[in-house]
């Protein structure tokens, strides 16, 4: 019997108790408005509910019957053009006061590359009637942008909302028998009953040894009277390249790929649900775990969120070393990302996969001597950063930047002048640059295919605006191009990193608001106030006011975004993740299809997939 | 006394040819081993023994060991002949390799050449059978490709071989060795042996032409089912096979046990033997640890666009050069 009440709940951490009186646990509306809102309103009139800026973000609610002619508008409208859906969320209003007709809310992030647009919409479902069982349901925007496919899935396993015309709608991180939508609210965190039980009893184990996930069949186009049948081979969760637990279930032609259907949700944590239930600035060391190869970057982005909604000043120092640490991160990230697309491509001998984990080890020993992790780091915080550099900090940082450049010079004349690694890269895994908007594919994968975007020089966040740097881009669509993009990007992290070691200004690390950060040691001895704020900190947290706000920051695989509702409490009411991984895996099946077996491998390392990321 | 000559001797010089193959098996793991991590800027195995030269020993008895799993799934038979028959013919190749003046591993059969192509061409079976009678759809691809891929290099491969035939003009190995080979000719044998030397890489499925055992498409390929000792089989007999074709190599274009003194001093004929092996061998782990692997339909294309169209030049112009110069 599932539990109500978790065996590790501590009354401390309630949620409710902690809200000050007073505070209206609603966002307000959005206020204001823009050329697109004003457009917006104008075409659709009375069904916008509500329209105007919301923590500086275009918000735009909309009925959901139009939800769908909306993003339609929005994609084909010469003076809108959002060209691509970021991301699909969902909110559960049922505690909130005030919460309306409807429990359930889905939120779309759309932006628009060529005007340098973001756009939130917002939908209230409708309630599940006899024809849809009892799940609330809205129309799936799958018609309108292909990417929409995933996340949609991903609201219907956690929350519970069917999207109608939706054209494979299942459970995608959850497992196929779990017994409820696990952020609903009311389902329990902790002390639920595992659908699994280890004993040959388990219903699960009547299929051991069967194809239980069919492939997406393609019928194979045959003279009448002939019959044949592909090949269904299971690439993971156990399988040497897939990153981690992936599990492909590939149909193959001869050695041809016919489809892809990606099994996710091996790694599966919960991090959202979790994330609902810790204070916000407990939350930082879980992102960590997120894409644990640039755990740098995770805390970043949901710094900066957090950080936005409280309205909060970053000092300059902590800023340029956020920077530092963002792109040493980037530059790790990428390679270990080729250290492994080598592997992948290549066969464990190659020499590569070393050279470029001794690069990596530099960069770890580096995050070492900061904060004394090497892979969770946790460094960067709610405020600023935990403490300041280390005096010996910025000399062996310079000694890695001056090495550096000749090291991708060396990859690349292992690689790039290599015929065969040439060959085993050019025309494979193409994308054209319009299905990679349609799918809403970010990061590396985006710019490979000739699209040139890069949120740390068209949306800077951090003070990147001050620092000179080129984004790479290629018009080739295929592992070649994203690989010379990613090689190329490791240098002008170098660059920016040169940049921001010779204009490291002194000052505070972290920001003085006591109110958010806590006080150094010292000040606890002398001051009642420090101590006060200290105690408050550390048992209650820190209040964000109520509101909602989508903040995408350029991590290394792509955007990284983190959505967060607060309703005026200490912990967060909802809390989504953007990983650009999981959406990026999506283009799996497309850009495989047709292509060899060894180019699934290929393409998943140029993907560049982390699985905590995917499943989160 | 016929019996003693027939049997007797043959079967004791076998066994001690067996035994230096699987040592040299045993080293050369730990030689591969070690010169990777060179390569590779770690240390290689360093715990068992001194610079790890026990390494081998203790691999040895894990393998011996780990319990025998046969899965249900598996043709039984085909599954437990299947190591077997690839260890069978890298040990057999080595009957007609001269190791010192005169004297052949084995046997001095004046078919030697033949010999050679024909062990060649019963290689692939080991890794087919094991493939197919794993009943494993990760095997089964490792053993198609496999059968495609040795089959495809025995072509060229075997026209070098007929080369060197016709300019030797004998069938036998040791006669090639001891024969007088005029300057020209061993430039334009040496012509031949970067080529030579990639269809052996593929003929003994080594990087990065290891396409049936592509650990990151294919898990193991065609080993993927077996473990403990039938595993060890199969890496045994990729190794005897690379010491294998290494002297075969050094035979036919190094002068095999040839080298100063080795006429008068016979002992000195294996010496030297060894000695070119090694060399050939670091060969292999060179190309192992700098050149990725092509894919399976680009190796293919290799082989029928340009090493069979090379081959049947070369065994052209070599034709014309034995009837002209020699």
């Amino acid at each position: 019997m599932p539990l109500d009440v978790s065996p590790i709940f501590r009354s401390y951490e309630s949620q409710r108790t902690l809200n000050p009186p007073g505070i209206p646990g609603l966002a307000p509306l959005p206020s204001g408005e823009t050329d697109d809102t004003r457009r917006i309103c104008e075409q659709f009139g009375e069904d916008i509910v509500a329209a105007g800026l919301h923590h500086g973000n275009q918000v735009v609610q909309v009925d959901a019957g139009r939800l769908k002619a909306l993003a339609t508008f929005l994609r084909d409208d010469p003076e809108l053009r959002y060209e691509t859906l970021i991301d699909v969320t969902s909110l559960d209003k049922s505690q909130l006061p005030q919460n309306g007709d409807s429990r359930f809310q889905t939120v779309y992030q759309f932006r628009s590359y060529a005007r340098n647009q973001h756009l939130t919409v917002v939908a209230d479902c409708e309630a599940g009637d006899g024809d849809n069982g009892a799940m609330p349901h809205i129309d799936s925007l799958t018609g309108v942008f292909r990417g929409a496919e995933w996340p949609e899935r991903e609201v219907y396993d956690l929350m519970g909302i069917r999207f109608d015309g939706h054209p494979d709608l299942r459970r995608i991180l959850m497992p196929k028998n779990w017994h409820n939508h696990p952020l609903q609210k009311q389902a329990p965190l902790g002390g639920e009953e595992v659908p699994f039980t280890f004993t040959w009893d388990d219903p699960e184990f009547d299929t051991l040894g069967t194809q239980i996930l069919p492939s997406v069949s393609v019928a194979p186009d045959l003279p009448p009277g002939m019959s044949r049948q592909n090949m269904v081979i299971n690439m993971g969760p156990h399988h040497p390249s897939t990153h981690g637990v992936l599990r492909l279930v590939v149909e193959l032609d001869g050695e041809r790929i016919v489809s892809i259907d990606p099994d996710l949700g091996f790694l599966h944590s919960g991090f959202e649900k979790t994330g609902e239930n810790k204070r916000y600035k407990d939350f930082v060391y879980y992102t960590d775990r997120m894409d644990y190869l640039s755990s740098m970057s995770n805390n970043l982005g949901y710094c900066l969120t957090i950080e936005h909604m409280l309205g909060l000043e970053i000092p300059e120092r902590a800023q340029v070393i956020r920077v530092i640490m963002a792109e040493m991160q980037r530059i790790a990230s990428h390679l270990f990302w080729l250290a492994t697309h080598v592997l992948d491509v290549s066969g464990t001998g190659m020499s590569l996969l070393m050279y470029a984990t001794r690069e990596r080890e530099r960069i770890l020993d580096l995050f070492e001597m900061v904060c004394g992790a090497r892979l969770t780091v946790s460094y960067i915080r709610i405020g600023g950063v935990w403490q300041d550099l280390p005096d010996a900090f910025i000399s062996e940082l310079k000694d890695f930047l001056k090495l550096m450049p000749g090291k991708i010079s060396e990859y690349e004349a292992m690689l790039t002048e290599a015929p065969l690694w040439q060959e085993r890269l050019t025309d494979v895994g193409h994308i054209r640059g319009a299905d990679a908007l349609a799918m809403g594919l970010t990061g590396p994968m985006l710019r490979g295919s000739g699209v040139d975007w890069d949120l740390r020089r068209d949306r800077p966040y951090c003070g990147y605006e001050a620092y000179e740097f080129e984004v790479p881009t290629s018009d080739r669509g295929d592992c070649y191009g994203r690989f010379s993009i990613r090689l190329e990007e490791m240098r002008q992290s170098v660059r920016i990193l040169e940049q921001a070691v010779a204009n490291l200004p002194s000052g505070l690390f972290k920001s003085n608001d006591r109110k958010v950060t806590a006080p150094p040691r010292a000040e606890l001895d002398v001051s009642m106030e420090a101590l006060i704020h200290h105690f408050k900190l550390m048992t209650e947290g820190f209040h964000v006011p109520p509101g909602f706000f989508y903040n995408g920051i350029e991590s290394s695989k792509g955007e990284l975004g983190f959505y967060v509702y607060s309703d005026g409490s200490a912990k967060p009411y909802r809390l989504h993740v953007h990983g650009p991984s999981f959406n990026n895996l999506y283009a799996i099946d497309h850009i495989s299809r047709g292509e060899m077996l060894s180019d699934v491998v290929t393409n998943i390392g140029s993907i560049d997939i982390v699985l905590g990321e995917v499943d989160r | 006394m016929d019996w003693l000559q027939l049997l007797v001797f043959p079967a004791i010089r076998a066994l001690i040819l067996i035994f230096v193959l699987l040592t040299g098996f045993a080293y050369l793991t730990w030689y591969e081993r070690k010169l990777l991590a060179r390569f590779q800027v770690r240390y290689g195995p360093n715990r068992a023994g001194k610079f790890g030269l026990l390494q081998p020993a203790a691999d040895a008895v894990k393998a011996f060991f780990k319990e025998e799993i046969i899965p249900n799934h598996v043709d039984k038979p085909v599954y437990l002949l299947a190591p077997a028959m690839a260890l069978v013919p890298a040990l057999i190749i080595w009957a007609v390799i001269p190791i010192a003046k005169g004297t052949p591993a084995i046997a001095d059969v004046n078919i030697g050449f033949l010999w050679i192509l024909a062990v060649a061409g019963i290689e692939s079976y080991g890794i087919i059978l094991a493939g197919w009678g794993s009943n494993n759809n990760y095997s089964l691809l490792g053993a198609l490709r496999s059968a495609a891929q040795m089959v495809s290099y025995e072509l060229p491969l075997g026209l070098f071989l007929v080369s060197i035939l016709i300019l030797a003009g004998s069938f036998s190995l040791v006669e090639l060795v001891e024969g007088f080979r005029p300057w020209w000719e061993w430039i334009w044998l040496w012509l031949a042996f970067p080529f030579f030397f990639i269809c052996i890489l593929a003929e003994t499925n080594r990087s990065p032409f290891d396409l049936p055992e592509t650990e990151n498409e294919l898990v193991a390929g065609f080993q993927t089912e077996y473990g403990g000792m039938k595993f060890a089989l199969f890496f045994i007999a990729e190794y005897v096979n690379m010491i294998s074709t290494s002297a075969i190599m050094a035979t036919l274009f190094f002068g095999g046990w040839k080298g100063p003194f080795a006429e008068q001093y016979i002992w000195l004929g294996p010496i030297y033997l060894l000695i070119k092996v090694v060399i050939l061998l670091f060969l292999f782990i060179w190309v192992r640890a700098s050149i990725g692997r092509p894919r399976y339909d680009q190796l293919m294309k290799f082989c029928w666009q340009f090493m069979l169209p090379l081959g049947l030049v070369y065994v052209s112009i070599s034709a014309v050069l034995a009837v002209f110069l020699k």
